[in-house]
C-alpha cells in the first residue's frame, strides 16, 4: 500500500512556542487516521500544514509525493479540508454554497450538478438544501460542510473534529458518512477528534500527539493492547499522564 | 446594594475605555478632529483677514473728472493699494488681475462718470478675479464692494450705479463675485464631503469581505481550494470595485445632475451661462475626477483589505479600518475651508502626501482649471496604489493572513504571540 502522507521531522514554531516538536506519522493510502491529543497538543497545526494553509518552520510534509510547501497547489487538488469551526456562506442557499464550491474542482456543468447531487445525499439535507445557510442548525451546517469536504471524491480528506459540537443523532449520521464514503470511494482520510468513541469505531490507526510530538501510534486494537486499557480513552489517560 | 452598583460602574468604565470603537468616536475623534477642523478654519479667516488688510486695487480711470480722482483718493485714504497694471485696454488690466493673486480687482471708472453723476445715470464696473481657493476667498471682494458702497453713501444725493463682474479664467463675465461664490461653496463643501463618504463607504465594504470571511470561519476552506492566492485576492478586490464604481457612477452622474440643476437655474438670470463663463465642468475634468477618484478607491480598497487581514471579525476590521477615515476627514476639512496653496508648507506636503486630498483637488479643478496638479496628484496615487496592492498579494500569499491578528491593549497595537499560538495549535 502506497503513501498517502508523509510527514518528517516537522517543526512549527509561533513566536516562542514550539507547537509541533519533530511531529513524524505516515498515512497509507485508504486508510482513516487519527490524531487525538489534549487541547493545545499540536493537532489543528499539524492538519493546517498538511493542508497547505500554514509553512513549516523545518521539515517535511509530503501529500502523496508532493510537497506542501513547493507543490501547495498540486497538494490543493488532491485534499479536501474541512476545519474544526469551519461555517458556510450564511446568504447562499445549501445548493448555492455546494455548487460554489464544486466548481473549483469540476471542470463542467455535468459533473458540478453529478457532485452537488452527491452532496445533497451525503447531507441528508433534502428539500432544505433550497434554504440559506442562514436558517439552517449547527447540526445541519455541519452535515453539509461535510457533504462539501468528501463531494469531491478527493484523495485526502482533512477533517478537524468532524463532529465537533453535534448532537447524538447528528453524529451518528457524520461518522456513518465517513465510514461508508470512504470505504467506498477509497478516500484517505485524516482526522482530529476529542471523541474517543469516535476514533476507536473510525480510524484504521491511532496516533497520540502530545506537545508536538506522536508519544503513541497504532491501531485502536493494538493500542489498547500495548497500554493494558479496555478503551482508547484509558489509553490516551494513560500515554498523557506518562507524558 | 452600592457595592454592585459600584462593581457595575467599573465594568461598565472597563467596556468603555478598551473598546477602540468607543474610544475612536467618543474620544479620538472630538480630541482631534475639532481642534483639527478649527485650526482649518482659523487659517482660512487668517487668509481672509491677511487679503482684507493688503486689499490691491487696480483703478482704470477713463474719466478723469472729479468724482473720479474722489474716489481714488477714498480708496486711498481706507489703505487699498491701487496697483498700476501699464495699460490702458480693459482685457489686458482683467487678466493682470486674474494672474496677480495679491490683486483682489479692478474698478473701472468709465468716460463721463463726474458729469453722469450729477444725472444719476453713472455707473461704475467692478470686476473681482475668481480663482477658486476655498471659503477664504470671498472676503477680498466682500471688503472691495463695502468700500464702492461706502464711498456711494458718502456722495449723499449724488448717486451711481455698480456693476460687478467676475473674472474667471482670465475672461470677465456678468455675474456678481457673490452671487458666483454662493453657488461654487457648494461644491466647495459638497464635494469633498461627498467624496469621503464614498471612500469611506467603499473601505467598509473591502474591509467587511476579508473579516466577514474569517468571521464564518470560511477563510481557511476558501484557502485550501485549488485556486491562487492572488486570484482570491483580485476576486476581492474586483467585487468591492465593481460594487464602488457603480456607487462612483452613481457619485458622478448625482454631481453631474446637480451641477446641471445650478447651471440651468442660473440660465434664467439675464444674460448668464455657467458654462459659457467655464465654471461647469468639462469633459476633461470629468474623465480626471473619474480616474483620479478610480485610482484612489482602489488603493482604499487594497488598504482596508490589508488592515482587515489583522482582525478577527467584521466588528474589528471596521474598526480598525475606522483608523483610516481620520485621514480622509482631515484633507477634507481643508479642502472645505482653506487654499490648500495659502497653508504652511509642512501641512500643504502633509495634505499632498494623503492620497485621498488628490480626488478632492481633482474636483476643485474642475472649476479651477489648475489640471497640472490634479494630473500630478493622479499619478502620485497610483504609484500608492501599487505599493498598496504589492503589500495586499505579499499577506494574501502566505500564512499571515490567517495568523495575522492585532490586539488592542494599553492604547497601542501588538502582536501577541502567546495567543497566536493557544489558537492555533
Amino acid at each position: 500500500m502506497s503513501v498517502a502522507v508523509k510527514v518528517n521531522e516537522l517543526v512549527k514554531v509561533f513566536g516562542e512556542v514550539r507547537a509541533l516538536d519533530d511531529l513524524i506519522f505516515q498515512i497509507r493510502e485508504g486508510e482513516i487516521y487519527g490524531l487525538i491529543g489534549p487541547n493545545g497538543a499540536g493537532k489543528t497545526t499539524a492538519l493546517r500544514i498538511i493542508s497547505t494553509l500554514l509553512t513549516p518552520t523545518s521539515g517535511i510534509v509530503k501529500v502523496f509525493g508532493h510537497d506542501v510547501v513547493h507543490e501547495a497547489s498540486e497538494v490543493r487538488r488532491l485534499i479536501s479540508y474541512l476545519p474544526e469551526e469551519a461555517g458556510a456562506y450564511k446568504n447562499l442557499s445549501g445548493s448555492e454554497y455546494l455548487e460554489f464550491m464544486v466548481k473549483f474542482k469540476a471542470e463542467d456543468k455535468e459533473t458540478v450538478r453529478e457532485m452537488v447531487g452527491v452532496a445533497a445525499g451525503i447531507s441528508g439535507l433534502g428539500e432544505r438544501l433550497r434554504d440559506k445557510v442562514k436558517t439552517y442548525s449547527k447540526g445541519m451546517k455541519r452535515r453539509l460542510l461535510v457533504a462539501r469536504a468528501l463531494m469531491t471524491k478527493p484523495k485526502l480528506a482533512v477533517l478537524d473534529e468532524p463532529t465537533s459540537g453535534l448532537d447524538v443523532l447528528h453524529s451518528v449520521h457524520v461518522r456513518g458518512v465517513i465510514r461508508e464514503y470512504v470505504k467506498k470511494h477509497g478516500v484517505t482520510v485524516l482526522l482530529s477528534s476529542h471523541n474517543m468513541l469516535e476514533v476507536e469505531h473510525l480510524c484504521d490507526r491511532l496516533a497520540l500527539i502530545n506537545k508536538g510530538r506522536i508519544v503513541a501510534e497504532g491501531s485502536p486494537a493494538e493500542l489498547k493492547i500495548k497500554y493494558d486499557a479496555s478503551n482508547i480513552e484509558e489509553v490516551f489517560a494513560k500515554v498523557v499522564a506518562l507524558a | 446594594m452600592l457595592r454592585g452598583f459600584g462593581n457595575v460602574v467599573v465594568k461598565e468604565l472597563k467596556e468603555f475605555i478598551r473598546d477602540p470603537k468607543m474610544l475612536i468616536g467618543m474620544i479620538l475623534v472630538p480630541a482631534l478632529m475639532f481642534p483639527v477642523m478649527g485650526y482649518a478654519m482659523r487659517i482660512s479667516m487668517e487668509t481672509a483677514e491677511e487679503s482684507v488688510k493688503g486689499i490691491s486695487v487696480v483703478v482704470m480711470d477713463f474719466d478723469g473728472g472729479g468724482y473720479a480722482e474722489n474716489l481714488t483718493e477714498f480708496l486711498d485714504i481706507k489703505g487699498v493699494t491701487i496697483v498700476d497694471p501699464n495699460t490702458s485696454i480693459l482685457d489686458e488690466a482683467v487678466n493682470y488681475i486674474q494672474q496677480h493673486e495679491n490683486v483682489t480687482g479692478l474698478i473701472v471708472i468709465p468716460e463721463g462718470f463726474s458729469s453722469d453723476i450729477s444725472g444719476d445715470s453713472a455707473t461704475l464696473y467692478v470686476y473681482a478675479a475668481f480663482r477658486g481657493k476655498g471659503a477664504g476667498e470671498s472676503a477680498g471682494f466682500e471688503v472691495l464692494n463695502a468700500l464702492v458702497e461706502m464711498y456711494k453713501r458718502s456722495l449723499a444725493q449724488n448717486t451711481f450705479d455698480v456693476d460687478s463682474w467676475s473674472v474667471v479664467k482670465g475672461k470677465p463675465v456678468h455675474v456678481s463675485p457673490d452671487a458666483l461664490f454662493g453657488i461654487m461653496m457648494t461644491q466647495y463643501v459638497g464635494m469633498p464631503i461627498g467624496i469621503m463618504m464614498l471612500l469611506i463607504f467603499a473601505m467598509q465594504i473591502a474591509a467587511t469581505s476579508v473579516a466577514s470571511e474569517k468571521e464564518e470561519k470560511t477563510l481557511e476552506t476558501l484557502l485550501t481550494l485549488p485556486i491562487g492566492r492572488m486570484t482570491i485576492l483580485a476576486g476581492k478586490l474586483v467585487g468591492s470595485v465593481i460594487g464602488t464604481a457603480i456607487g462612483a457612477l452613481a457619485f458622478v452622474i448625482g454631481w453631474n445632475y446637480y451641477m446641471g440643476s445650478i447651471t440651468s437655474a442660473f440660465q434664467e438670470a439675464p444674460g448668464v451661462n455657467l458654462e459659457a463663463i467655464g465654471l461647469a465642468p468639462t469633459l476633461t475634468a470629468y474623465l480626471l475626477l473619474g480616474a483620479s477618484l478610480f485610482v484612489t478607491l482602489i488603493s482604499a480598497l487594497a488598504l482596508a483589505v490589508s488592515i482587515s487581514v489583522f482582525a478577527e471579525d467584521v466588528r474589528s476590521a471596521q474598526t480598525m479600518v475606522g483608523y483610516m477615515y481620520i485621514v480622509i476627514i482631515f484633507p477634507m476639512i481643508f479642502m472645505m475651508y482653506a487654499d490648500i496653496n495659502a497653508l504652511p508648507l509642512p501641512l500643504r506636503l502633509i495634505l499632498f502626501a494623503i492620497p485621498y486630498t488628490h480626488p478632492m483637488l481633482a474636483a476643485r479643478a474642475a472649476f479651477t482649471g489648475e489640471y497640472l496638479t490634479a494630473i500630478m496628484g493622479l499619478g502620485y496615487v497610483i504609484v500608492f496604489t501599487f505599493v498598496v496592492l504589492y503589500v495586499a498579494a505579499k499577506i494574501f500569499g502566505t500564512e499571515k493572513i490567517l495568523t495575522a491578528k492585532l490586539k488592542f491593549r494599553g492604547f497601542r497595537f501588538k502582536r501577541s504571540k502567546q495567543s497566536l499560538a493557544n489558537t492555533e495549535t
